[in-house]
Formats: C-alpha cells, structure tokens, sequence
C-alpha cells in the first residue's frame, strides 16, 4: 500500500506540467469550439459532452472529475443546462480555480438576455428551466457576446497572452458580423415552424421567424396523445413550413406527425460537429441550411 | 413641418385681433410646443440607437454585461439557481412488501453466523422514512451538508457535515456526521440504490442500513492526474451496532482506508474500481441470535478489518444504459465471546475467530425511463471460519439470495419499482420469497448523483 503511496506521489511531482498551455473544460462542443477558436495554440481545451449526446441528461462520470480537477478555466452553458452534472464535478474535483466566483469559473449565460424566463417554476410543467431558455447558442447575437466573454476570461486567467486572446476575440466578431450579412440574406423572415424541443427560440428571434406550436407539452415529459391529436389538427388548418427537432431527440413523434400532416420533418443539427460541422460558423451555415 | 407652423403662426400674429383669433393662436402655440416635444424625444431615440449599435460593434455590450453583478445568474455549487441558502429537499422513500413469511418470523430473520438483525422490512406499507436534505455553500471555503430522516419515531441527524472547497493541491477535509465514503454503496443514500435494500454481503457485516452516519473526520487526496485517482482516510466513532458498538471508555475507534480509480474505456463506456477497508475495535451483540434452548445471549469484544473489493463498468449511449456491478468483503475479526444467561449472569468467555466473506454480482439495464436488473448474492465463497474456542462452527448450507427488479422513471424526480427476492440467507431454515414494490419521490433542490 505504502508503495503504492510513494509510486503515485512520485508520478504526481515528475510529472509536473511543463507545458504552460491554458486547460479549458468546456461542458459543450460549441463552447469548446469557441474557446479552441480564441485560444488557439495558448490552451488545450476537454469537452465533455459529445454532440450525440442529448445535454439535459448527461450523467457525471469519473473521468470528467479528473478534467475538471486539471483545469484552468472551467466554461459552461448555465441557466440550469447542466444541473444534472456540473454541479457534481465542481464539488468533487478539489480545485479551487473553478469554483463559482473565481477566475477559472465562467458560467456563458452571464452574457444572455434570456428567453422564456417562467414567472413560476414547478416541476407539475415539466422540466422547466426556473432561469429562461437554456439553448441561446444558436444566435448570432448571442455567439458574439460569448466570444467576448470567453475571451475578456482567458486574458484574465493568461494575462500575458491577453493582446492574443483580445485580437482572436476581435477576428471572431468581426467574421460573425460579415456572416450576418450572408444569413439575412437568406429567406427565413416569417416563416411559421412547429418544433420538438423548445430549441430555437433565440436563432427565431435574431432571424424573424416563427415557432408556432411545440411537440412536447411539457419540456422533458412525452406528450400525451390527446396533445399530439390537437396538434395535428391544428398544423393542417395553418400548415407551417416544417417540423423541428434535433439528431438526439426520439423522432417517432415527429414522423408520426409529419406523416399525419405533410409537413415536412427536419432535424437541425443542433451542435458543433453534428452535420460533420467543424466550428460554429459551419454549424451555423448548415443549420440556416436546414430551415431553408 | 417647423417652418409650415411658424408661417401659420406669423399669419394668426397679422390678422386682426379678436377673442376668436386669441383661442387659435393659443391652441396653435400649445401645437407647436408639443411637435417641439416629440422632435426632441425623436432625437434622443436615435442618439440611442446610434450609441447601441457602436457599442455593439465594439462589444461593449459584453463588457458592460461583465460588470454587472452575475452572482444572480450563478448556477454554483449544487446548481442552484438563484441565491437560496439553504437548499432544501425532500425525498420519499415508501415501500409495500409481501413475503411468504410472518412478520415474527421476518422481524428475527438473521444470517446465521453473520448477523441476528433481519432486514427491517415488515409485511404491508413501510415508510421508512421521509429524508430532509439541507445544504448550501457556508461561506468560500466550506460547504455543508445534513440530512434528517424523518419517521413515526422523531427526526434522527443521519448526517450533518462540513467539507472544505479551497484547500490547495487536491486535498479535502470533511467533519461532523457523515456515511463512511470508504464503500460506495455505504455513502449513497437508500433512494439511489439499484435495488430495495442492499446486498446481503453488506446486511451480514454491517447491518441493513450499512454502516450508517458515524461522527468523525475524511481525509482525502485527488491527485492532478489524467485517470480519475481518489484516496480517502478516516478515524471514526465506531457506533455501528454490528461491526463497531459505543465504547463506553475510549473515543474514535474506527478506521478506515480507500483509493478509488475510474477510466474511460470507450467513448460510452467508463470502468470504476475501488479497494477499501474499514478495521477497529467491536463491542457487539448482534452477531449471534440468543440461544433458542438456554436463552443465552452473546456479546463479543474484540478487534475486526473488513475489506472491499468493488467493481463497475457502465455503458451509457443514448437511450439505452448498462450497468454490471460486483463486490467482495471479506472480515477478519478475533475477540472474546461472552455468554450471559437470561439473568444476567456471565456464563463464560471463549475465544472467537472468523474470516467470512461474501459477494454480490448485479447487471442492470434501462431503455429510455424502463429498466431492468439481477443481482446475485452469496456468502462463504471461499474456505470460510467460524471458530469458537478454537472448534470450527457450521451453520448449515451457505447463505445466498437472488433477486430482480423493474423500474420505471416517470421523471428523474419519481421512480416505481418491482422487485421479487428469492431469499435463502436464513440457511436451511424456511426460505423468504418476497415481493417489494418501491416508490420513490423528490422534492425540492435535489442535486445529482455521483458515478
């Protein structure tokens, strides 16, 4: 046992980090792929979720404890995405850098006006997020806010390359300005969706078109049939133009509402890399792509 | 539109004087001053707009919002959302069972060689108990967490204890009264089991609730490194009534060592193992039951190590979930056998040697909010002893129980569960065939739970 002891701390000291690379823990791919972005070479960057992996249930392993316990600077999505996790892997990870208040601890939602925000929270609605719409990051005003926090916090934790992470930041913004101008181009103004999740409300609101109807009564709850049936009859009188859900989501309900109604059933993708999107412009291209 | 006003204006000056031409005038001058009005607030609107749309080029927006106090927004430790302290939740653990057996005979179901207490559970509703959880951050460098199981009898501290969040290099203190963490199945609370009650390993050499809350203090140690590495030591009270008992003379004399390990061994799949071990000094009656003949009860006093070996390996990719779970706990206790009669008169003192074990082997699996899972125990796998004055003792055939449940999720915050025992932990005496149905509920700032 002793030796055991010896051999662990030995292997704890000699192999003291030499490289002097920022470690980032993101919660998301997009937040990953944000910071990769800002940070470039300067941080090495874990994320923990995977893109196939629906964010509301993830559940805390082992690994992700030894990553958070490693870090830096500890990114999350906030407004109670993550309840079912983070709170956990700060808990038990031992490392004062990312606890809430610190430096190493940036909660992304600071940045949000957010949507949706309940005037009460009772678990008899369904998984209802007390704080607003979790699921901003498909927005092209938000992204910007989130880059310039992500990159003000790296320049705080790595003051000597802050120049760096500032003009990276600056780059970023400036590219999603000139995307914009690309996006709104494209006709999505007034069109009318009916959608799985409650996903898109933000990526609505900075392009103008509508959700008009939700296949989930109740976030998180399956729905009953006598809400689908409503539903159903609904969407043949308005027809709005496509049915929306995400690669994650149970996609019975909406075939059997899309075979129901003719309206068409599109699966956005819903984070960086799902579509083989590389970073958030080219999962931004192919969700605008999607609603098309 | 100004010029247009002012010309009018002029015309109404020229024209000549009457108590007419005054009203217009007057109405014409209050017109004017309000178009002035509107023209000033229209000016500011667009000094606004202008203002927002530079500052938005330039980001300011993001800075102005990191100024502004984001503790409101903070989801934190325990994810609360707002500034609550303390958190608060409430967990409902009710059971209905239904056993071949009559409550007498349940109630004094032990497993022979092991333990005299039986499982608690009686025929009809149990409510165990109704466990309040309150915790919250104390201040940046403790957090603190109770919990008081409420039931017929009063409220009871199960738990109440303080553990550092700053302490530098991965070190963590904890104090107070708190579940063991050496066994990761002593440390969960009952309503995040994988079955009703726990494995028979656990029943037979720590009693149906484990270990239980114990006073005392944890040290432990996770090292900066890529696997997951925990190690823990602690120094305990010792007041488990089986493996430990209340010292009358002596302060803490239990103990206990733990390393806990866990790596990915795929994208979905992550493999957990943990030696542990937990040894100090018994005072206990509740090893042997009374004698049935005599009525002669026994007490023994002296020193026990109890070892763990468990094992996970969870799958987890996307609706469906596997899990496949083992343990072995082995005790090696030696101490001084008291037989007293049912007077109160010490019989006599014999020595008494046991090394015991035992093991549970258990798969579960769920589809989206279904699941299933077996779980198999047995005790005395291996050459087992039970030695009274140096003569080996045999209790009958070797204790072992297997059971199956079903569940179903109808949120993460309410459960239904079916599970049927085929119990032959009493050895050759009368076999327990029982059905539980559990139900389980959560109210309040629940957190998650760990691996």
């Amino acid at each position: 046992m002793l030796r055991i002891i010896v051999a662990l701390f030995a292997l704890v000291l000699f192999t003291a980090p030499a490289d002097a690379a920022v470690k980032v823990v993101a919660t998301l791919p997009w937040i990953g792929s944000l910071a990769k972005e800002i940070g470039k070479d300067r941080v090495t960057v874990t994320t923990l979720v995977k893109t196939s992996q629906d964010p509301h249930s993830i559940e805390a392993r082992p690994s992700m404890i030894a990553a958070v316990r490693r870090a830096d600077l500890l990114i999350y999505n906030g407004l109670d995405l993550e309840v079912g996790y983070l709170p956990i892997l700060m808990e038990s990870a031992r490392n004062p850098a990312i606890n809430p208040g610190n430096a190493g601890n940036l909660n992304c939602s600071v940045y949000v006006d957010p949507l949706e925000k309940p005037a009460t929270a009772s678990r008899e609605n369904g998984d209802v997020h007390p704080l607003g719409n979790p699921h901003y990051h498909l927005s092209p005003a938000n992204i910007k806010k989130m880059a310039i926090g992500i990159g003000e916090r790296l320049a705080k934790v790595d003051q000597a390359n802050a120049g760096f992470y500032r003009a990276n930041t600056a780059r970023f913004v400036a590219q999603v300005d000139h995307k914009m101008k690309e996006w709104k181009g494209r006709k999505l103004q007034g069109k009318r969706f009916v959608a799985q999740h409650r996903f898109f409300e933000y990526l609505a609101a900075d392009f103008g078109f509508r959700i008009v109807g939700y296949l989930e009564e109740k976030p998180g709850i399956p729905p009953s049939s006598a809400h689908i049936q409503a539903l159903v009859s609904s969407m043949s009188g308005h027809r709005p133009d496509a049915i929306l859900s995400t690669e994650y989501h149970d996609r019975t309900i909406s075939g059997f509402v899309s075979s129901k109604t003719g309206v068409k059933s599109v699966i956005v993708p819903h984070d960086v890399g799902a579509n083989g999107s590389r970073d958030w412009f080219s999962l931004m291209d192919s969700v605008i792509k999607s609603l098309e | 539109m100004r010029i247009s006003i002012v010309v009018a204006l002029f015309a109404v000056t020229l024209s000549p004087l009457s108590a007419m031409a005054d009203t217009v005038e007057l109405r014409l001058k209050k017109l004017e001053e309000a178009v002035l009005r509107q023209a000033e607030i229209i000016d500011r609107q667009q000094k606004t707009i202008e203002e927002m749309k530079l500052m938005l080029e330039n980001g300011k927006t993001a800075e102005v919002r990191t100024s502004v106090d984001s503790s409101a927004k903070n989801s934190g430790f325990f994810g609360g959302s707002l500034m609550n302290n303390p958190y608060i939740s409430l967990i409902l653990d009710a059971k209905a069972q239904v056993s071949n057996l009559k409550n007498s005979a349940l109630e004094g179901r032990g497993i022979p060689g092991f333990t005299s207490e039986g499982s608690g559970l009686r025929n009809g509703f149990n409510v165990d108990a109704a466990e309040l959880l309150i915790f919250a951050p104390v201040d940046p460098y403790f957090n603190l967490y109770t919990n008081i199981p409420v039931n017929g009898d009063g409220a009871v501290l199960e738990e109440a204890y303080f553990v550092t969040t700053s302490l530098p290099q991965g070190f963590q203190l904890k104090g107070g009264r708190f579940k063991s963490n050496a066994s990761r199945l002593n440390s969960q609370h009952p309503h995040a089991w994988d079955f009703a009650e726990l494995p028979l390993a656990y029943r037979s050499f720590l009693g149906p609730e484990a270990l239980g809350g114990e006073n005392g203090v944890q040290l432990t140690w996770m090292p900066s490194l890529p696997v997951y590495t925990l190690l823990g030591v602690e120094a305990l009270q010792g007041a488990n009534p089986l493996l430990f008992g209340d010292d009358s003379n002596w302060g803490p004399h239990a103990f206990s060592a733990f390393a806990r390990l866990s790596f990915d061994t795929g994208e979905e799949s992550t493999l957990y193992l943990s030696p542990w071990a937990m040894f100090g000094k018994t005072r206990t009656s509740a090893v042997l039951a009374a004698d049935e003949t005599t009525g002669n009860s026994f007490d023994l006093r002296g020193d026990s190590r109890l070892y763990g070996l468990e094992a996970v390996w969870k799958w987890n990719s996307g609706p469906h979930k596997l899990s496949l779970q083992g343990e072995y706990l082995y005790l090696d206790q030696r101490g001084d056998l008291g037989e007293t009669d049912p007077a109160g008169a010490m019989v006599k003192i014999e020595p008494l040697k046991r090394h015991q074990g035992g093991a549970y082997l258990q798969a579960a699996y769920h589809f989206n909010r279904f699941g299933v899972g077996a779980r198999y125990d047995r005790m005395e796998i291996f050459a087992d002893t039970f030695e009274r004055s140096g003569a080996k003792q045999s209790f009958g055939g070797k204790p072992w129980r297997i059971s199956a449940m079903t569940e179903y999720d109808f949120t993460e915050f309410s459960r239904i569960r079916a599970q049927f025992n085929h119990d032959r932990s009493d050895r050759d005496n009368r076999v327990n065939n029982e059905g539980i149905l559990q139900l389980t509920f959560t109210i309040g700032a629940h957190g998650a739970h760990p691996f």
